[in-house]
């Protein structure tokens, strides 16, 4: 928390602060932006985070292993599998667990329809951040169906709670693949439905395309990762550059940006979708009978020592630090959240901008308040 | 790369006080002091140019607080960790903000949980705790609200 962010003697009579937030509709969640501005221009932008710092890390420290995995959902709601996943792989590795194959196809298809479900409310929440009010009436069509697909299979619909320590609780509904099948027959023809009433729009382009340039070594450098990385025309993926489960064995595509402005994060979003899409399908078709659930101790009590796993989430980069002392509880954890880094570097490519562009530029961002909190 | 090839590049350049290796990856203590020049060796010359995140972990024990700082190279796909010992009374360390951007949020918040003063940092501001709670994550630290209720 921040009491005075710019020094007033820097201020000079043309300027003035404007705070954005913390309860400003385009923010999506806690989080105050003080904003330095001459005119219409900012001329300086300091975020303020922590409004629902909730002390994850502290609680984590006095929970048992399994006890964990539900935290983890509320970290980041939108994408509440991958940030399963990232826990329970940490766990696994350090106790030496082997899933079986089934698990890890299945895993792979919850944590790809939970990016499709949170780049969908992305793109709602973005058209209504620029004054597009029909996008989300689209977009929840589908989002729906796939809510009800991860429904089936773990009963909840936003903090799903989805992946144990060793696989799963229980295996894929009976229906699950001709849902599943059903769905991706239209879900390509969905997304240029998508890009043609948002993106590829003449009002949208112009107010994205070369807003809020972001380049390549600026965004390494701000450890920035995911779509907006991406974005700057970096094809770095992990499920790609250092692949995780059994993401080695599909086929898919890094999606790309040109320029690193806005337009082209909102661009990449949609053809990850699409890659999504067809690591459903051959993942589908891929998937082998068996257990779904390895052979896990009823105490889980891993071996000393650290491990740090990471996930590609529809975010960025998310990761567990996990230091254990040989107890039934965890010696530290730190969550590596991905919206973090790529809030600090917002500072960098909004000076110069308008303030409307404020908003259309952090929207492209995909912030989700409560992981950047913790 | 291994762990043992990394370890031999820093080497050439650097001193490692002590080495080991956890569940594949490298983890070197280097001297506090030291600890830009390496970050800056390790981000061009041996070319990990992510820096994934910087903690720390109390060791009321050892009366130690480590300082970590996990990499992450793009091209070759190795992490590495580089480890710091401080006294836990004299909790202080140089910054690493001016070679990584990103370590700048991420010492703020070492800073704030740990109680480490990051020495040369632009804005040590605290970054997500309000005024009054200091160093949470020490293991000795005590809050009334963190008492467990009595058993019914």
């Amino acid at each position: 928390m921040i009491k005075a962010p710019f020094e007033m003697e820097k201020i000079s009579d043309e300027e003035y602060i404007l705070n954005m937030g913390p309860q400003h509709p385009s923010t999506h969640g806690v989080l105050r932006i003080v904003l330095k501005l001459d005119g219409e221009v900012v001329t300086g932008l300091y975020p303020d985070v922590g409004y629902i710092h909730s002390s994850v890390e502290k609680m984590c420290e006095n929970k048992k292993f399994e006890m964990i995995t539900p935290y983890t959902d509320r970290l980041d709601y939108l994408s509440a599998v991958n940030y399963n996943w990232a826990y329970v792989a940490a766990v696994e590795k350090l106790m030496g667990i082997q899933l079986p194959e089934r698990a890890e196809y299945m895993r792979v298809m919850l944590a790809e329809l939970n990016r499709i479900m949170s780049h969908l409310l992305w793109y709602s929440a973005f058209g209504m951040d620029v004054g597009a009010l029909t996008p989300i009436f689209y977009a929840f069509r589908e989002r729906e169906e796939v809510i009800d697909m991860v429904e089936g299979m773990t009963g909840g619909r936003l903090t799903h709670h989805a992946f144990r320590i060793g696989g799963f609780k229980n295996d894929l509904q009976k229906d699950f693949l001709s849902r599943l099948e059903k769905f991706l027959a239209k879900f390509e023809d969905r997304i240029c439905e998508y890009e043609a009433l948002l993106i590829n729009n003449v009002i949208l382009t112009a107010r994205t395309k070369g807003v809020g340039i972001l380049d390549k070594d600026t965004a390494i450098n701000y450890g920035v990762t995911g779509p907006v990385l991406r974005g700057s025309g970096c094809a770095i993926d992990l499920r790609k550059n250092a692949p995780y489960s059994v993401y080695s064995k599909f086929d898919f595509r890094v999606c790309t940006g040109k320029n690193g402005d806005t337009w082209d994060r909102l661009k990449v979003r949609m053809d990850e979708m699409r890659e999504s899409a067809k690591i459903l399908k051959q993942a589908a078709a891929m998937l082998p009978a068996g257990e779904f659930c390895a052979k896990v101790p009823r105490v889980i009590k891993p071996a000393p020592g650290e491990v740090y796993t990471k996930v590609e989430s529809a975010r960025g980069e998310f990761g567990v630090y996990m230091v254990s002392d040989g107890t039934e509880k965890p010696y530290r954890i730190k969550f590596r959240s991905p919206s973090f880094s790529n809030l600090s570097v917002l500072k960098e490519i909004t000076i110069g901008s308008k303030i409307a562009d404020v908003v259309a530029i952090m929207g492209s961002l995909d912030l989700v308040i409560p992981e950047i909190d913790r | 790369m291994n762990f043992q090839e990394i370890l031999e590049k820093i080497k050439t350049k650097h001193e490692v006080l002590e080495s080991k290796e956890d569940l594949g990856v490298l983890n070197a203590y280097i001297a506090t002091a030291k600890i830009a020049a390496v970050a800056a060796f390790m981000k061009d010359e041996l070319k990990f140019e992510q820096l994934n995140f910087i903690t720390a972990v109390d060791f009321p024990a050892n009366n130690a607080i480590e300082v970590v700082y996990h990499f992450f190279s793009y091209e070759t796909a190795d992490s590495v960790v580089l480890r710091i010992k401080l006294d836990r009374a004299k909790a202080e360390v140089p910054t690493i903000s001016g070679v990584f951007k990103t370590a700048d949020w991420h010492e703020r918040e070492a800073s704030e949980m740990f109680g480490i003063k990051f020495s040369g940092h632009p804005d040590l501001n605290r970054l997500l705790l309000p005024d009054g709670i200091e160093s949470p994550l020490r293991k000795d630290y005590k809050n009334p609200d963190m008492t467990p209720l009595p058993k019914a």
